[in-house]
């Protein structure tokens, strides 16, 4: 077994028995990467070398000498961060996102900026600016998004664990896609402080593993109070380190009774039976809750509130302090719309444009501030649902990773797929991308949600159902 | 027809820089003074991924001046996303209170045109963040038109308070009155310095104009003064232009203008106005006050201006045009509290602050905060004047160089050569005989009763004060010398 194929948990204890040197588990990742890339493309920017500098460094981390990525959404200090679009530039951050700075004190080593839907608009990571990521489970299909670039370099086997971010669905979609486990956790459980905001009151940073223990290991150590988000705020520990004799026995799962309606791909049909199979034989009790309002207005909340938002948090993009700028513009105006012009790509401009058209004065109550009413009862159905069960089951998208290039002229139907993900980011709840298997050569992913800071019951959860269905094997499509 | 006649109708936006170390939403330092793009970090530079968090010594700064206006504070209040795009404004957006305010409902009394009290209601005070500031290499001075500008960020995200009145102010001089009762009440309540030389304290004003027709004029908003003048002669100048439109019968139209203060005009803006729309922002929760933290802020609320003058009219027995200048200065006030806490006549004492302290404060250009004379030092020498030991005019002599030389009361006094509590007793005997001595003609002229009017013994009289320097009692020189003549 190469180095590279170790899960997290298996490396960390591999390198603190001084099984093997971090310097061979780093040969062993950039060996792997370099056979795959060509064919994957999941970075934006290789750091190697960096990655090799920080190997030098003393640190007794729990993460020590592990190499990560990190979505490139995530300001690294000295280290080109584009978000995927043209508009930064060669922008190289002063500071670095808190979550990455934990990460580095545990003494993760960086392997590189991965690839994402542009400011991490769009669930096939192919709105960026620096061209399409792969799935490596099948190169001909999208990794998912936004942060397929993420889910891509876990999958691929190119490091063990990745961070991105999920603002609608763009940790679980991914994961599922790609066959790892990902997990967005509870809004506010991991400071967003240097994660280049899309909409704000829903962007979450989260984990990619191979297994629920290596997700464990890395919520263990991001999940921290910041004092720079102030919507982090976390008053006590989460305890991430159960992982023996878990059990959900007892436990209540329950299924959307308005979703039952909707039409899933046949593997996500199967792989929904095969695991409500699974929780009855762990002692789980399957029930049934109802979200009207989720089922019939979450889409159109969650776009009008996204929009909003995005539109608003892409304003600082004018040229004047970083990134792309024109120096020949005959005035100010002119500077901006030249930069903006050319800086999006049209996916971000056509939310910049629906944003900036749901808040005009005349429109705001009709959208934006309905959205933010329609809001608060999504966040109440959920309350009520659970008082009625521990966890929800439901898909993590209701089909199976499409073909690069089918979706590009039908963005509704993207948003519409999004339904099972993104009500999960209205209500700020933590939700989980679990494996179940293989459906010919593609990997199935469906999704466990639990009530606001429940993330390390939902791991537990996972580890159960892990236990009947294997870990995902290395996806291998990718190497040359 | 009998003659047309117009009320203005005044309403009043202010920004003050409220007083803080720190920025509004990050842990700048606020000194803008200090050279360009030092006091900078991600989040007051606006940079992708950085985060505002609340600097709650600021909310407290917002609460103790929405005290000293007479608002209330709200137990809950936002924070929204102002949007704009210009290049000080390093979001595109300014986060800024305005929807729902910290504190709302107050208002500041001013005199109307018959010298009424009347009140202006103050609509809200809500916090923001100021923009950063622009230097452009253009010869006018102005963006449009500029080769180059460059952009210095240290003021960016300053915390601000905007307060908005009511339209109740009809005349410029209402205008002035207001804001200044209402700068010298945020001074006192420790919010802000209101430094005006700084720019800590900027105007719009929105006016317009209602005919004793039944007309009413558009309402303009007059941007861009950044002083007391200013704001008067601008609405004096939108009064006049907006009543010759009306009586022309023309229209004023709604827009925004712009103070020219060296030509004295306002102009219409060439830009159009930024199209603006407001979103909750975010990355901030909402600011929840609890009326425990409400007490506590309050607490440390000193006392108003026009509370300390009537103090000092009812306590002190000041007249009210003295305890109204002493008080119209916080610090010249507590100056003058501490020295009659030491123990000076309050009369007194308010009189040597108005006098002789504003003379050399102007005289030396010092602010009453870096006087070299303690209050303490000074309310001595005032008792020794009053307690007879120094002549008036020795008190200012001394007092004067106590100024020059930095030094005490004593000091003052040994160096000047002056015989505390005069010349008396045997040195005034002393200094008598001698003069008689040599002036024996006047002697026997007044012996001889020939002085009648007594002029000869003002004669003597003035000899021996010159002897004594001045430092012998007139009233005790006339008795002395009328007894040794006897």
């Amino acid at each position: 077994m190469e180095l590279y194929e170790l899960s997290l948990y298996h490396l960390t204890e591999g390198l603190k028995a001084k099984k093997f040197s971090p310097e061979e588990v780093y040969e062993s990742c950039k060996k792997r990467i370099d056979s795959c890339e060509e064919n994957i493309h999941a970075f934006i920017t290789r750091t190697d070398e960096i990655a090799k500098s920080q190997l030098q460094e003393d640190n007794s981390g729990i993460l020590a000498g592990v190499p990560t990525v990190l979505k490139d959404n995530l300001c690294t200090k000295g280290i080109r961060t584009t978000a995927a679009s043209k508009i930064l530039g060669n922008w190289r951050p002063p500071y670095n996102a808190s979550a990455w700075n934990y990460l580095r004190s545990a003494g993760a080593v960086l392997m590189g900026k991965v690839n994402m839907d542009e400011f991490a608009m769009g669930n096939t990571c192919g709105n960026s600016a620096f061209g399409a990521t792969h799935n490596p489970n099948d190169l001909s299909r999208v990794p998912g998004g936004s942060s397929g670039g993420s889910a891509a370099a876990v999958s691929a086997g190119y490091v063990p664990f990745a961070l991105g971010s999920d603002t609608g669905g763009s940790i679980r979609q991914p994961a599922a896609y790609c066959g790892v486990y990902g997990l967005k956790p509870t809004y506010g459980m991991v400071s967003r402080y240097g994660l280049i905001s899309y909409g704000s009151s829903l962007d979450q940073i989260g984990p990619f593993a191979r297994t629920v223990r290596d997700l464990q290991i890395v919520m263990s150590v991001i999940a921290h109070y910041d004092p720079m988000d102030s919507s982090c705020f976390r008053e006590k520990n989460y305890d991430f380190t159960h992982h023996e004799n878990v059990s959900i026995k007892g436990k209540k799962v329950a299924l959307v009774k308005e979703f039952q309606d909707f039409t899933l791909d046949p593997a996500i049909e199967r792989a929904m039976k095969k695991t409500q199979e699974i929780l009855q034989e762990e002692g789980a009790e399957l029930v049934e809750v109802s979200l009207p309002v989720v089922s019939k207005y979450a889409v159109a909340c969650y776009y009008a509130l996204a929009m909003s938002e995005a539109h608003t948090n892409l304003e600082r993009y004018d040229g004047v302090r970083l990134g792309y700028t024109v120096k020949d513009a005959a005035g100010i105006k002119e500077m901006f719309e030249r930069v903006r012009s050319y800086g999006f790509g049209p996916e971000v401009k056509s939310r910049i444009i629906a944003g900036t058209c749901l808040t005009e004065p005349e429109r705001c109550e009709q959208y934006y501030v309905a959205a933010t009413k329609v809001r608060t009862l999504i966040a109440q159905e959920f309350t009520k649902a659970f008082t009625q069960t521990d966890f929800i089951l439901q898909p993590a998208s209701p089909e199976m990773p499409p073909l690069i290039g089918s979706q590009d002229d039908d963005a509704m139907k993207g948003y519409q797929a999004d339904l099972y993900t993104l009500p999960v980011n209205l209500a700020g709840l933590p939700g989980l991308s679990f494996f179940t298997g293989y459906y010919g050569d593609l990997p199935v992913g469906l999704q466990l949600i639990g009530p606001r800071w429940s993330d390390p019951a939902i791991l537990e959860a996972g580890l159960v159902i892990e236990r009947h269905t294997g870990t995902p094997e290395i996806a291998n499509e990718g190497v040359k | 027809m009998s003659e047309l006649t117009f009320t203005p109708v005044i309403g009043i936006e202010i920004h003050i820089r409220l007083k803080s170390d720190s920025k509004i939403f990050c842990s700048c330092s606020t000194n803008t003074d200090a050279p360009a793009n030092t006091n900078i970090c991600p989040v007051c530079m606006g940079l992708p991924g950085s985060l505002p968090h609340l600097n709650h010594r600021v909310v407290e700064q917002g609460m103790l001046a929405g005290m000293a206006l007479n608002c209330g504070i709200r137990p809950k209040s936002l924070f929204f996303r102002k949007s704009y795009f210009y290049p000080d404004l390093p979001k595109g957006h300014q986060i800024s209170q305005c929807d729902l305010p910290i504190t709302t409902s107050g208002y500041i009394e001013v005199h109307d045109s018959e010298g009424n009290l009347k009140k202006i209601r103050v609509h809200h005070l809500h916090l923001e963040e100021d923009v950063g500031s622009l230097h452009h290499s253009a010869s006018d001075g102005r963006l449009e038109g500029a080769d180059t500008s460059y952009v210095d960020y240290n003021r960016s995200g300053t915390p601000l308070a905007e307060i908005v009145s009511e339209p109740d102010v009809a005349s410029a001089a209402e205008a002035v009155e207001y804001v200044t009762t209402l700068r010298r009440r945020v001074i006192y309540s420790g919010a802000s310095d209101v430094e005006l030389e700084k720019g800590m304290m900027r105007f719009d004003a929105n006016v317009s104009m209602k005919c004793s027709d039944g007309r009413w004029g558009r309402k303009v908003e007059v941007k861009n003064m950044n002083s007391f003048k200013a704001l008067e002669r601008a609405i004096e100048y939108e009064i006049k232009r907006q009543k010759k439109i009306m009586l022309s019968g023309g229209e004023v139209i709604q827009e925004t203008r712009h103070w020219n203060d060296s030509k004295g005009v306002t102009t219409g803006s060439r830009l159009k106005e930024f199209y603006r729309k407001f979103i909750v922002e975010p990355d901030l929760p909402p600011l929840y006050i609890s009326q425990e933290w409400v007490n506590r802020v309050r607490a440390r609320m000193p006392e108003m201006p026009d509370v300390r003058a009537n103090r000092y009219v009812s306590e002190m027995n000041l007249p009210r045009e003295v305890a109204d200048f002493i008080t119209d200065d916080k610090n010249l006030a507590d100056y003058f509290e501490s020295c009659v806490k030491a123990g000076a006549n309050p009369v007194r004492a308010a009189h040597w602050v108005r006098t002789e302290v504003l003379r050399v404060m102007n005289e030396k250009q010092l602010k009453i905060q870096n006087f070299m004379i303690t209050p303490e030092v000074l309310a001595g020498l005032v008792n020794r004047v009053d307690e007879g030991k120094l002549s008036t005019t020795q008190g200012k002599e001394v007092f004067d160089y106590m100024c020059a030389n930095n030094c005490g009361v004593d000091e003052a006094v040994k160096n000047l050569g002056i015989t505390e509590g005069g010349v008396a007793g045997s040195a005034l005997d002393e200094i008598i005989k001698s003069v008689l001595a040599a002036n024996p003609d006047v002697l026997n002229e007044i012996k001889s009763g020939l002085d009648k009017k007594g002029k000869k013994l003002k004669f003597l009289q003035g000899l021996v004060m010159k002897e004594s320097k001045g430092q012998a009692k007139p009233q005790e020189v006339a008795e002395a010398i009328a007894n040794a003549v006897k």
